[in-house]
């Protein structure tokens, strides 16, 4: 029984190790260890590595474990997850054909100046020199002898074992592809000299170069990184003002609206085509590449005002999404830039086929979770799961002949206490987006019946879309859930207490600049509250943000 | 008293919060005596499956039920939401009456049932487990000699539903559509183990010695982590660890397998929550299934039909399966939701498909399903509420001998761990307890045990 005791008090540890273990882990190391943080790299992460360390012609094919999102993004969600068995199989896979082809007759000149005499023997100084090299690049840290030194005698030994030179060189960046240094990005603190930690220079070069360009380090930025400069305000600027004016920045902006804006819903949206006959995946691909296209254009291209995202009418269509906005296409180019026109209801990106078709049913539009997503991913205002056992009755009972529509049923929940304070702040919201069905195209009526979109929200009314757009562009929360977002998607943690005022700061300088993100972008870049080293203690969070997962809940009307 | 507790499941309990189930295996004397064998003698082996789908099954609200038969015990009556196990009735038992013990933790809805069934516990928050779920239990303990450790797949097309996870956190990614099913199990790295010229495959040791450059760096990289960054790390190097047992099976000539017939590859399905093309995919993935088990690939496997917030839809039909289940009223002549109530039926019948399919098998002087046990489950009683009472639970196959099927078991509130615990006792498992506070039991549902 002694065992039984024994296992007792390690299940009462694992329980507190458990419950607090997310806390601990998003806030800081164990005192005595070097490592603050382990997130795994993203799918994006991972192929924008690959392209920009071997080529952009280095086909990468396999799939990738899914992401979760935890406090609004997937990038907070990456600090909490490993990988499965199944997901190395994987991942082992795909290291193997990256290997492969850039070892191939076609490639490997890229990567290695080496001409070995016999190429069936082993070239050991080689095998050492491109490990050396890509090392660098893949872990984004210098190996250290021991990790060369393993890889090395396991190249030699394999590669001679299979006569093949080639073969060695192959099995050691295998090697390097599958280490938990490169799937995860790990993060280490160094002393700093006043008795306190800081994040040390290479992680430093990761946290700029995966929020600015979501690609591993160049190695400019892994040279600053060594020699120190990342520690210092103006070698950070000086970095920063390099990714920003870089072409890789567009990727790195794509990468974080695609995580804010929650795009990865597309890889599993589906809609009942005997309702929606012109749903297509192409049609998806197309939607998300023109909410992505615009942000681009007005925020980085024109420098626009972030909140005009919500208002202006200018954007991109093809022929798929024409054909859903009910638009005429005559372009010799697959993509053409397009006028809403101003006789027709917009908010801006509230009203392109991505965020309606994202947020509804498979053959219905849905206002509530159309609101919940419009609080929560602009406004960083997330709905608590209803109560478990909320009597769904009074407002779906369709034999009240008060009650005709799904306004109507939405509405009556204003009457009942415990649904009231939830749904007040979403319906009137999703009820103004009612004028576009469950794949964005736009309509006056429903079964016949026309649509009313008139709508109150915090004693300020409005109606539809356009005066939707006008009261998120005008709602002081929306700025400042961005540069919360770009906070937690940069450090890959929710802020804490202790990040309020600087968050209050940042947001102040978003104001007092137009609203530009590209200035935002820097300025949280090179400010050393990015850098932090959190305590190890756990510090009650800002605002815990675990609300359901949206696309779990179907029961919303 | 046969205990292994090695440092790695020390390692998980400690870390993952897992409530490790321990005591003595009291069912040993009877249990191991039932396996059936080849012509030949070597003893098949018992595989475990669990199967998920989304929003339950059916109560009446006057009292009754849609699917709870009336008699209890042999012979119970096929009702109208079982029909899909009227042809497999005497090989499955069905467990109705269990419930969730919250343990004062709230009830997450759509995600307490399916957490607490298969981790034994109530978790804390949504999208993370407090435990690991048992079936990876079953992998250290009876899934050895395969060459997966498991295979996990859902029919719905979404490569996020997965539930069986070894720390909470990450869940085993599943194969979502038949290709990429049959391009696990049978693409590259197949080798059918009736092939008269087998002989190893060279690259297996190759990739042993890429995986042990690897694992050197292991101890350095554990000491420097703090706790939570540990619990990942320690995953990923299970991972790793797995894979190269994966290799030494893969390096050793199989026994021959007389059921193994390498199937074709199955064509591409449209990707649609209608539930006709969801049950159509579940079919062919049975099918693959059936011979990833026949073939000796997997003993352990997790199939979740649909979410548990089931987007899945008649054909035409613009409200999906969760929807109505909430929006869609009682039906006061009849007294439960029509359009639900059909839909449940639809979904349940992927469980009575996947059953058939192994029962398809032929294998030693049975079927497939015989040496088989599946689980099947959902996450809620009454997903109009969100009960976690009554969430109905049924044990499918004979278990090599050991499974007295075609019992209706009533557990008048007892944990659904009992049900989770003795389905891991007949699949083989040397265990005597399983759950956490509330839903920690020892015992074990004997009505359903061969003796």
């Amino acid at each position: 029984m002694k065992l039984r005791l024994l296992t007792a008090l390690l299940c009462a540890g694992a329980v507190a190790a458990g419950t607090l273990g997310v806390v601990v882990a998003a806030s800081g190391a164990s005192p005595t260890s070097g490592m603050v943080a382990t997130r795994r790299l993203t799918e994006t992460q991972y192929r924008h590595t690959i392209a920009d360390v071997f080529g952009g012609d280095i086909v990468v094919n396999g799939r990738f474990e899914p992401e979760r999102r935890e406090e609004l993004l997937l990038a907070v969600g990456a600090g909490e997850l490993s990988i499965s068995g199944a997901g190395f199989d994987q991942y082992y896979a795909m290291a193997k054909t990256i290997s492969d082809q850039v070892f191939d007759e076609k490639h490997r000149a890229r990567v290695t100046s080496c001409k070995p005499a016999d190429p069936a023997k082993v070239d050991e100084k080689c095998v050492e020199t491109f490990l050396r090299t890509y090392g660098l690049k893949l872990f984004r840290r210098p190996l250290t002898d021991a990790e060369i030194k393993s890889r090395v005698t396991m190249a030699v030994k394999s590669g001679t074992a299979s006569k093949s030179h080639y073969t060695g060189m192959r099995l050691a960046l295998t090697s390097l592809l599958i280490s938990p240094e490169y799937l995860f990005r790990i993060e280490t603190a160094a002393n700093d000299g006043k008795g306190g930690k800081r994040l040390d220079g290479y992680s430093r070069a990761s946290r700029l170069s995966y929020l600015l360009w979501d690609t591993a380090p160049d190695d400019e930025l892994l040279r600053a990184a060594a020699a120190g400069e990342l520690y210092t305000r103006v070698g950070l600027e000086k970095q920063a003002a390099r990714l920003v004016a870089s072409p890789k920045a567009e990727a790195g902006t794509r990468a974080f609206f695609t995580d804010m804006l929650q795009l990865d819903y597309f890889e599993t949206v589906t809609k009942d085509v005997t309702v929606f006959p012109k749903f297509s995946a192409a049609l998806m691909d197309s939607a998300k590449e023109q909410t992505l296209k615009t942000l681009i254009d007005q925020l980085v291209t024109k420098k626009g005002d972030y909140r005009d995202i919500f208002t202006s009418r200018e954007t991109f269509i093809n022929r798929q999404l024409a054909s859903a906005y009910q638009a005429p296409f005559v372009s010799a180019t697959d993509w053409t830039r397009y006028s809403i026109p101003q006789d027709q209801e917009s908010a801006g990106i509230v009203t392109q086929v991505t965020f309606l078709s994202l947020f509804s049913h498979p053959g219905r539009s849905s206002p509530t979770k159309r609101g919940v997503a419009l609080n929560e991913v602009f406004l960083c205002t997330p709905t608590p799961a209803p109560p478990a056992n909320v009597d769904f009755s009074i407002v779906n009972n369709t034999n009240d002949p008060s009650l005709k529509t799904v306004r109507d049923r939405l509405l009556a929940h204003a009457n009942d206490e415990t649904c009231a304070a939830c749904h007040n702040q979403s319906d009137p919201l999703g009820l103004s987006l009612e004028h576009f069905d469950s794949l964005g195209q736009h309509r006056e009526t429903e079964n016949g019946a026309k649509i009313d979109v008139a709508a109150e929200l915090d004693g300020r009314r409005f109606s539809g879309a356009t005066g939707l757009g006008r009261l998120l562009h005008d709602n002081p929360r929306a700025p400042k859930c961005l540069v919360r977002n770009v906070y937690a998607y940069g450090a890959g943690r929710a802020p804490d207490a202790n990040d309020a005022k600087y968050l209050a700061e940042q947001t102040a300088a978003f104001a007092q600049d137009g609203y530009r993100l590209q200035s935002l972008l820097t300025r949280v870049a090179v400010s050393d509250e990015f850098y932090r080293v959190p305590p190890p203690k756990p510090v009650a969070p800002l605002k815990v943000a675990s609300a359901q997962p949206l696309r779990q809940t179907g029961g919303q009307p | 008293m046969t205990m292994r507790f090695n440092r790695r499941s020390m390692m998980r309990g400690m870390l993952g919060g897992a409530g490790v189930a321990v005591g003595i295996p009291m069912l040993d004397c009877f249990l191991d005596n039932h396996g059936k064998a080849f012509a030949d003698g070597a003893k098949l082996p018992t595989r475990f499956g669990t199967y998920f789908w989304g929003l339950g099954l059916t109560p009446i609200a006057t009292g009754g039920s849609r699917w709870v038969p009336t008699k209890v015990g042999a012979d119970y009556e096929i009702t109208p939401e079982l029909e899909s196990l009227r042809k497999l009735r005497d090989k499955v038992s069905v467990f109705s009456g269990f419930r969730v013990h919250l343990d004062g933790k709230p009830n997450l809805q759509h995600w307490t049932g399916q957490a607490a069934v298969l981790s034994g516990l109530a978790p804390d928050k949504i999208g993370t487990f407090n435990a690991p779920t048992f079936d990876t239990a079953m992998v250290d303990q009876i899934g050895g000699g395969t060459r997966f450790k498991s295979l996990e797949l859902t029919p719905f097309g979404n490569p996020k539903l997965s539930y069986s996870t070894r720390n909470g956190q990450s869940f085993n990614t599943p194969e979502a559509t038949p290709i990429a099913l049959y391009t696990r199990i049978f693409g590259e790295g197949f080798r059918d183990p009736n092939d008269p010229n087998w002989a190893p495959d060279p690259s297996i040791m190759l990739r042993q010695s890429v995986l042990s450059s690897v694992t050197e760096q292991r101890k350095a990289l554990m000491a420097d982590a703090g706790a939570a960054d540990r619990v990942k790390l320690d995953q990923y190097f299970t991972s790793v660890r797995q894979m190269e047992n994966q290799l030494a099976v893969e390096s050793q000539r199989p026994g021959r397998a007389e059921s193994c017939v390498v199937p074709t590859a199955p064509g591409e399905l449209k990707r649609s929550g209608q539930i006709d093309v969801v049950n159509a995919n579940n079919k062919l993935m049975a099918n693959l299934m059936a011979m990833a088990l026949a073939c000796n690939q997997t003993k352990i496997f997790n199939v979740v039909h649909t979410s548990a917030t089931s987007e899945a839809y008649l054909p035409g039909d613009t409200a999906i399966y969760h929807l109505h289940t909430h929006d869609e009223p009682v039906d006061p002549r009849l007294g439960y939701q029509q359009i639900s109530s059909k839909l449940a039926e639809l979904a349940f019948r992927g469980y009575g498909d996947f059953l058939t399919a192994l029962d398809g098998i032929k294998e030693g002087d049975g079927t497939l399903l015989d040496n088989c046990l599946v689980m099947g489950f959902s996450d809620t009683g009454y997903a109009k509420i969100h009960s976690t009472d009554n969430i109905p639970m049924f044990l499918g196959g004979g278990a090599g001998g050991r499974h007295k099927g075609g019992q209706h078991v009533v557990g008048n509130g007892d944990p659904v761990s009992r049900v989770a615990l003795t389905a891991q006792q007949l699949a083989g498992m040397k265990v005597g307890e399983f759950g956490v506070g509330g839903m920690k039991t020892a015992k074990t549902i004997t009505e359903v045990v061969k003796v």
